[in-house]
């Protein structure tokens, strides 16, 4: 479904992303770990359209999507649920979930979709009229995945979801990811807490300063020599 | 009694005046973090659209003036600004700065500097007797369009779609084009209307003065920035509320001081600003927009 080549991403004089190569399929939970500065968050704006792409090819369901424009990708099915979930902390709840859904032509079926995010997140219905910017962390996450549901993505990426969250919020979190995929989402989770995203995805990606340093399933990854090391980044400090 | 009632109606329709322009300023800054100083020559291209205009139909003076001014500022975003909007902000209110000049220029060289008068809407200029009270017509008339025009504001941004995308984009341009707001299409709406305030207040600063300058925009609109600047950088009430305290603040001085002191008066304007600002550098109502994001 997505496929990276090659992917570059620099900021100034600073590389990023120092040529990254990864394939998604279509149903599949993917996650990528690393350290804070791996690279990770680069990588997911670099698909979403948010940072430019220095070099190298992303392809999403065959066709090349580099220099698309992040409101262009979200029309092709590619929604981010960014670092921070920054959600629209003036807008109410209810427009906040309801401004996912901007891109979108089939307006009949948006009231619908609406409900299935409540169903998945009940503590949101309680507050839909107050603006976003009370909720707590917890409650911000679950907005702002429900938000990047009411585009319809195809691939949903998302960076972070645990951060700050307290151990039961995550769990939740994981679990609408758990429920999303049954419904035919493509997932790419990028974490710093390597535990979690271990255990939601099909597959691991390890990326340590900008490059992918090993992939594989959760007890594969456990298994091999190294993980360890190259998960808390000491590897990356290797020439 | 009969004083103080005469200078309250003259404090608000001049704060109205103030708020209206403040407005078109604060709108754009609200969404592009840009200070458009050009705004106060979208206010004299409508003036001198009247005076070319001059002698046709009042009604037809009076859309021509308004489609001259939402144009311009339509073509404006798109050729001056758009280009640059990956620009610093410094960088693109030195542009505005670029095209406030230019528009001035450009109409020094079609109209010459020598100061034109026209005459529209002469009706507005005489007044409304209330027990001893003579209230000029256009300030009523300016109050009225100012209050219709906040509540169309504040019902367009809160009730329809787009209103609700600017409103996103002014909070979070970045992740409102992640949810899918096509920049293109909220920047050149936010520059519509501030073109159709504009528009607005072309007329009512000929009706009231009946002069026009190729530099009349600028005063204008330096006091209506202070007001953003007053009311809080990013919140459209805020610039309203800004322009309203401006506009009390010089009437209530042109009132309270000496005849000798009375040139001076907008000194004592900025002084008081300047002081509040001292006080509260954050204005009165501070912009979701302009808060730090955690």
């Amino acid at each position: 479904m997505l496929a990276t080549e090659d992917l570059r991403v620099t900021y100034g004089n600073i590389l990023a992303l120092g040529g990254v190569s990864l394939r998604i399929e279509e149903r599949e939970i993917v996650s990528v770990i690393g350290p804070n500065g791996a690279g990770k968050s680069s990588l997911l704006n670099a698909i979403a359209g948010v940072v430019p792409v220095a070099s190298g090819s992303i392809e999403f369901e065959g066709q090349a999507i580099a220099g698309t424009a992040p409101e262009d990708l979200v029309r092709r099915g590619i929604s981010l649920v960014p670092e921070g979930r920054h959600i629209f902390g003036g807008l109410t709840v209810a427009e906040n979930i309801r401004i996912g859904a901007v891109a979108r032509r089939d307006r009949g079926a948006i009231d619908g979709d609406v409900d299935r995010v409540l169903a998945m997140f009940p503590v949101l219905r309680e507050r839909l009229r107050q603006p976003a910017g009370k909720l707590s962390g917890g409650e911000q996450q679950m907005l702002a995945i429900g938000r990047a549901l009411l585009a319809r993505p195809r691939l949903l990426l998302i960076d972070e979801p645990s951060l700050g969250l307290a151990p039961l919020v995550v769990s939740e979190v994981y679990r609408a990811v758990a429920d999303l995929r049954a419904e035919g989402v493509t997932i790419l989770i990028v974490e710093q807490s390597a535990t979690r995203a271990l255990e939601a995805a099909d597959r691991t990606y390890v990326l340590a300063s900008g490059s992918i340093v090993m992939a594989g399933g959760a007890a594969e990854l456990r298994a091999e020599e190294g993980f360890e090391d190259a998960y808390f980044g000491y590897k990356a400090r290797d020439p | 009694m009969t004083f103080v009632l005469q200078n309250i109606v003259d404090a608000i329709s001049l704060g109205a005046l103030y708020a209206l322009t403040a407005l078109g300023i604060g709108l754009i800054f609200g969404i592009m973090r840009l200070i458009n100083f050009a705004h106060g020559e979208l206010i004299m291209l409508g003036a001198y659209a009247l005076f070319f205009t001059f002698g046709m139909h009042e009604a037809i003076m009076g859309l021509v003036a308004m489609a001259l001014v939402i144009a311009t500022a339509i073509v404006m975003e798109r050729v001056a600004f758009r280009p640059l909007r990956r620009a610093n902000p410094a960088t693109l209110l030195i542009a505005s700065f670029a095209l406030a000049y230019f528009l001035q220029h450009l109409v020094l060289l079609i109209f010459g500097a020598r100061p034109k008068s026209v005459t529209f809407l002469h009706e507005l200029s005489g007044f409304f007797v209330v027990e001893g009270l003579r209230i000029p017509k256009l300030q009523v008339v300016t109050i009225a369009i100012t209050i219709v025009l906040l509540v169309g504001l504040v019902v367009f941004f809160r009730r329809s779609s787009i209103g609700t995308q600017m409103r996103a984009a002014a909070e979070d341009f970045g992740m409102a084009r992640l949810v899918g707001v096509r920049a293109n299409s909220v920047i050149a709406i936010a520059f519509l209307l501030s073109g159709v305030l504009a528009g607005i207040i072309s007329l009512l600063y000929v009706v009231q003065t009946g002069t026009l300058t190729p530099r009349m925009g600028v005063s204008l609109v330096l006091v209506a920035f202070v007001a953003t600047v007053i009311g809080g950088m990013g919140s459209l009430v805020g610039a309203a509320v800004g322009g309203l305290v401006v506009g009390v603040l010089t009437v209530a001085l042109q009132a309270v001081l000496t005849v000798e002191l009375r040139p001076y008066r907008d000194a004592f304007v900025f002084a008081v600003l300047i002081g509040f600002l001292l006080v509260r550098p954050q204005g009165l109502l501070r912009g979701r927009s302009a808060r730090e994001r955690i």
